[in-house]
């Protein structure tokens, strides 16, 4: 039987007088590949915030790895959207995967030389080789992406949380990041926050929908319906046959 | 005439070893500030200084204290804001921008009060605003080194984490880096450098050393340890441009390093908005 990542119980959130998040119950094996969908506003990141121990319930309580998130922090790697990033910040590739390795460096600052060669193997890995010496700003979205999920990775965390990591990226850049994550498939459990309907029925092994609730689908049961927003709450209980089966998942019978 | 000034005047000398000494921790602190975006909030600690630096003054004239310099009044008084400003930036984010034009305040109407208090002249006033870099003593300059050497070593020893903190909170956060403890030693590190700065330039000014000659430098590089190297060495030719033509017109010192830190900054800025320009022309004609 597999081991439990991540554990939610009756986890609520709020910011200020406004619910995010209510009376959540969640539990993630390791080596699943979750994505996650919803509505913007839905508390998406919210959730990922509270994985990663940077926001505080208000309610229930998180557990990631039997430990608390604050604990669990340098078991998770974390891929932020590119565009909140700062571009303008005087920052080389290089030095920003590195980042990904900072409580590895000793006493002085300095990274131990194995720390330094896997990151240069993750760059060549994921195609940046010849952009390491550039400044991070000046990369194209798709390279700066696959820049912060090569950071992420750094450290070989054994959860992996990443937000929109395809938004408005190039193609290529996306294959790119799918085909890494696919070669963590089953070693890492990966939570992917996306609206890319495609990935999330050919990729992952469960769909949690994040609108206030999390409710948890299959690949099979997601429809063309939900990149309208509409998440089918009126529908679920349905049995699964109500949906088309093997690479038609996106189309909805009724 | 100039250089002779530099080789004969005891107080030019004086002045160009501290504004060398002031550089080293305007390049590297200053960058800290420039790529943090915390200028404002340097400020506030700028100015809140007076406060301490009124109170010493007040003390030492009143009670005839001798030892009790008002540069320690702004050492304490630079720390103090540091740490409230902090954590407010901490914990109330929210109205942060209030507290800290607060604290700016505050600071600066308990010193003018504190020093309209003291006895005798108050001719300390406009030398605490605007500064007088030739007011400075040697054992000035042995201070002056001492706290540059505390700055730029712990600068040196937590640059990665600072360069996380500056760069991405949430992910020095994941790596275990205690984000609030460093965020205040970086205010700290700020304080500090004020202090030194502040013989320079004084509470008024001081600002401008942290500010232009990092932001200056970013225009020319895109590495933090080069932009803190130009930095430096920007800091310095302003001072020794400001020097000389305070020198000469017999203009305060401080309004000199100043207006020449602008000048030279909004100069640059033209510059460059001129070679856009042509650019931009020179691509738009057919061929």
């Amino acid at each position: 039987m597999k081991s439990i990542a991540v554990e939610i119980r009756q986890l609520s959130f709020a910011y200020g007088n406004g619910p995010v998040l209510q009376k959540i119950d969640l539990n993630i094996a390791s080596g699943e590949w979750i994505g996650i969908m919803g509505p913007n506003g839905g508390g998406k990141t919210t959730l990922l915030k509270l994985l990663m121990g940077f926001l505080m319930p208000t309610e229930g309580t998180v557990s990631i790895f039997g430990q608390t998130p604050a604990k669990a922090r340098l078991s998770i790697g974390y891929v932020p959207q590119v565009h909140k990033t700062d571009r303008d910040f005087p920052i080389t590739l290089y030095e920003l995967v590195l980042l990904g390795a900072l409580s590895k460096t000793n006493f002085f600052g300095v990274y131990p030389e194995e720390v330094k060669e896997k990151a240069l193997h993750l760059i060549e890995k994921m195609g940046l080789s010849p952009h390491k010496n550039k400044v991070f700003g000046s990369l194209s979205g798709g390279l700066a992406q696959r820049a912060l999920l090569a950071r992420a990775l750094l450290s070989d965390p054994d959860l992996i949380l990443l937000d929109e990591p395809t938004a408005n990226i190039d193609p290529p850049s996306a294959a790119a990041i799918y085909e890494l994550l696919a070669s963590l498939r089953g070693k890492k459990t990966i939570l992917l926050v996306t609206h890319d309907l495609r990935a999330i029925v050919e990729k992952v092994d469960r769909v949690l929908c994040v609108q206030g609730q999390v409710t948890s689908f299959l690949p099979k049961e997601i429809c063309e319906h939900f990149a309208l927003g509409l998440y089918h709450t009126p529908l679920l209980g349905l049995p699964s046959n109500h949906f088309k089966k093997g690479s038609d998942a996106l189309r909805c019978v009724h | 005439m100039l250089f002779d000034a530099f080789i004969e005047n005891s107080f030019l000398q004086m002045a160009l070893w501290a504004s060398l000494l002031a550089s080293f921790a305007s390049g590297v602190i200053g960058s800290f500030v420039v790529v943090k975006r915390i200028a404002f909030i340097a400020g506030s600690i700028a100015h809140s200084i007076l406060g301490g630096m009124g109170f010493c003054l007040w003390l030492q004239r009143t009670y005839e204290i001798a030892w009790l310099d008002p540069i320690w009044g702004a050492f304490a008084a630079s720390l103090a804001s540091a740490l409230i400003v902090g954590w407010m930036h901490l914990n109330y984010r929210q109205r942060e921008d209030a507290v800290i034009a607060a604290i700016w305040s505050t600071g600066m109407a308990v010193g003018v009060i504190f020093i309209s208090l003291t006895p005798g002249t108050n001719v300390d006033l406009l030398n605490f605003l605007f500064g007088n870099i030739l007011w400075i003593q040697p054992r000035d300059l042995l201070l002056l080194a001492a706290l540059d050497g505390v700055v730029l070593l712990t600068a040196a020893i937590f640059y990665r984490k600072f360069l996380a903190l500056c760069f991405d909170e949430d992910q020095a956060l994941l790596q275990g880096v205690s984000v609030k403890r460093l965020y205040l030693l970086l205010l700290c590190l700020v304080a500090v450098s004020i202090v030194i700065l502040l013989q320079v330039i004084g509470t008024i000014l001081v600002i401008a050393l942290l500010t232009v000659p990092a932001t200056l430098a970013s225009l020319f590089t895109h590495r933090l340890h080069a932009m803190m190297a130009i930095a430096a060495i920007l800091c310095a030719g302003f001072s020794f441009f400001g020097l000389s033509a305070s020198y000469l017109l017999n203009w305060p010192p401080g309004a000199t390093i100043s207006l020449a830190a602008a000048a030279v900054y909004f100069l640059v800025l033209l510059l460059k908005k001129i070679k856009f320009s042509f650019a931009k022309s020179v691509r738009s004609v057919p061929n």
